[in-house]
């Protein structure tokens, strides 16, 4: 330990020696300030009371005019930045909503007309079915009642011919065998004969 | 580089004369008690008859003066019979200044003005000595630039931000720099509802520039590097510090001074008790002493620096003194810096110290 001192002792005095003489520099200092300088280390009470005032009234007034007006103006201008913003944001939320709204809506509304295009087609649909339905029953309706008709006309035709053709035969018969034969026999005889035919054979 | 040197300081001369002495720096430790009417008269009037010896007009004004051109005619005989430190007055308080002003054949001399003396104020027995002095009137103006510059920065910001949205040029420059003390330094540190102190550290932070800028002005001088002017701000920093720990803490303040542990058992207690205390107190004191010696000590010690390296340039003479004229100047661009620099600690300190005493639960 004293071997380690020994080398720093010397600078070690010199340091202590300085701080000893500082006061005695200071006061040194202080007789020149007496005499119209200032040392470099004496306090001086008026200059702090001066420090202190000029301090004080400087506060006032920075703060007062320029810092509040400053502060001021930077947050107005930070709020109108934000409000901005948030306004921006709203209104892209907004967008959004509406365009999301749109969307549903169309997709609503295609919906909707897909259904009305199948209604129709379907309503389209079942009315052409009515229609051919009912168009073939009138058909078939008319086809019958041609039919019946013309059997009825084919009937009544066939009748009148077998008539008529009894009545030139029984005139034809009459004629020709008036003097010879018994009326009533060979009337019976014909008719008989007639039967025999059947309709649609006699008619070809 | 001449002319330079017949307008500049010629009173360093001086120091050309008492190389021996050059060291001394510290206090006015004149040899003769000729040369002791007025230190800084005697530096002052050096400007003018160092410079007149210069050309061995040896221009004759008064008893101060003879002596000083004899000085630097001594200097120049290169005898180290008499040493006149012009570095101190240049560093500290006066009870006149200086500025510039014609006078005889040369362009820019300085003049002195002298201020009011004898603004005595009792107070009790104590003799308050009010008179304005050179640094006061450096405050003044420190101030009046501060006003000048900010509230001009806050009206150009009205009318700007009307116009276009945002503040432009130098005001906007200014703005930065309000807003970065107030978030960065002042807000960050404070800690919640600290804004209240704002204006405070801002206060701080632009006074001490502008005081510490007019230092590095011819004719200008550092009131921020007298021990006065920085210890009267540590101790408003000291009261700013401690009531806002009363006001944030209330009762739970006096923790911050008395040391008194629930977590320990009362056997400790107590003797931690005796042992904190005094180290509580001690650091509560020695964080002002600190922010004063850290600003006096810095603006003092670069201002020496430089009136060195001026005074060097004198004594090297011809082109061997380009060389301290380069480190000067160089030292002047690191005093500017140093000037911020400064200025920017003081303010952080501060509105850590007053953000640490709000946090604080002992």
């Amino acid at each position: 330990m004293r071997t380690l001192l020994r080398p720093l002792s010397r600078p070690l005095s010199l340091v202590l020696l300085s701080a000893a003489a500082r006061p005695a520099l200071a006061q040194e200092a202080e007789h020149g300030a007496a005499s119209g300088g200032g040392g470099l280390l004496d306090p001086h009470a008026g200059l702090m009371v001066w420090t202190l005032l000029i301090f004080a009234v400087l506060l006032f007034i920075l703060t007062k005019f320029a810092f509040k007006p400053l502060t001021a103006a930077v947050e107005a201008r930070e709020k109108a930045l934000e409000d901005a913003i948030a306004g921006a944001q709203r209104d892209r939320e907004e967008a959004a909503r509406l365009l999301a709204e749109q969307r549903a809506q169309l997709e609503g509304s295609r919906g909707e007309a897909q259904k009305l295009i199948a209604d129709a087609r379907g309503a389209a649909e079942k009315m052409r079915a009515d229609l051919l339905e009912q168009t073939r029953q009138q058909q078939a309706e008319l086809l019958d009642r041609a039919r019946r008709d013309i059997d009825a006309e084919r009937e009544r035709a066939v009748a009148d011919l077998r008539r008529e053709a009894v009545d030139l035969a029984l005139a034809g018969a009459s004629k020709v065998i008036e003097r010879n034969l018994d009326d009533a026999s060979n009337r019976r005889l014909v008719e008989q004969f007639l039967t025999t035919i059947p309709a649609n054979g006699a008619r070809r | 580089m001449r002319l330079f040197g017949s307008l500049a300081l010629a009173a360093t001369l001086a120091l050309v004369g008492a190389p021996a002495h050059a060291q001394d720096a510290h206090g006015a430790v004149p040899a003769a008690p000729a040369a002791q009417p007025s230190v800084t008269d005697t530096s002052s009037a050096a400007t003018a008859s160092a410079a007149a010896a210069a050309v061995g007009t040896a221009e004759q004004r008064g008893e101060a003066q003879t002596t000083v051109a004899e000085v630097a005619a001594q200097g120049h005989a290169a005898t180290p019979a008499q040493a006149v430190d012009i570095i101190t007055p240049h560093i500290t308080d006066a009870p006149h200044f200086e500025y510039p002003c014609l006078s005889g054949d040369y362009a820019i001399l300085t003049c002195e003005g002298h201020l009011p003396t004898g603004w005595i104020v009792p107070v009790g027995s104590y003799q308050l000595d009010l008179s304005p002095t050179k640094h006061v009137l450096m405050m003044l103006l420190a101030s009046a630039l501060a006003c000048l510059v900010l509230i001009g920065a806050a009206r150009a910001h009205k009318r700007h931000s009307h116009a276009a949205g945002h503040p432009k040029g130098f005001a906007a420059g200014i703005e930065a720099l309000v807003l970065y003390i107030r978030d960065e330094v002042a807000l960050k540190n404070l800690g919640h509802h600290g804004e209240k102190y704002v204006p405070f550290i801002l206060t701080l932070f632009f006074f001490i520039l502008f005081a510490n800028l007019l230092g590095l002005i011819p004719y200008g001088s550092t009131a921020t590097g007298n021990i006065s002017v920085t210890a009267a701000l540590a101790v408003l920093t000291f009261v700013v510090v401690e009531i806002a720990g009363m006001r944030a803490q209330g009762a739970g303040y006096l923790n911050t001074i008395f040391y008194w542990n629930k977590d320990l058992p009362i056997f400790m207690r107590v003797p931690m008790f005796l042992i904190m205390t005094p180290i509580e107190i001690v650091g509560k004191i020695a964080k002002p002493f600190a922010l004063a010696i850290r600003l006096f000590a810095n603006m003092t010690a670069g201002h020496i620096v430089v009136l060195a390296l001026i005074g060097l340039i004198f004594l090297f003479r011809g082109p061997a003194s380009t060389a301290p004229f380069l480190a000067a100047s160089a030292i002047m661009v690191l005093e500017l810096f140093v000037a911020f620099l400064q200025a920017f600690i003081f303010a952080l300190l501060s509105s850590v110290f007053i953000g640490q005493i709000r946090e604080a639960h002992h």
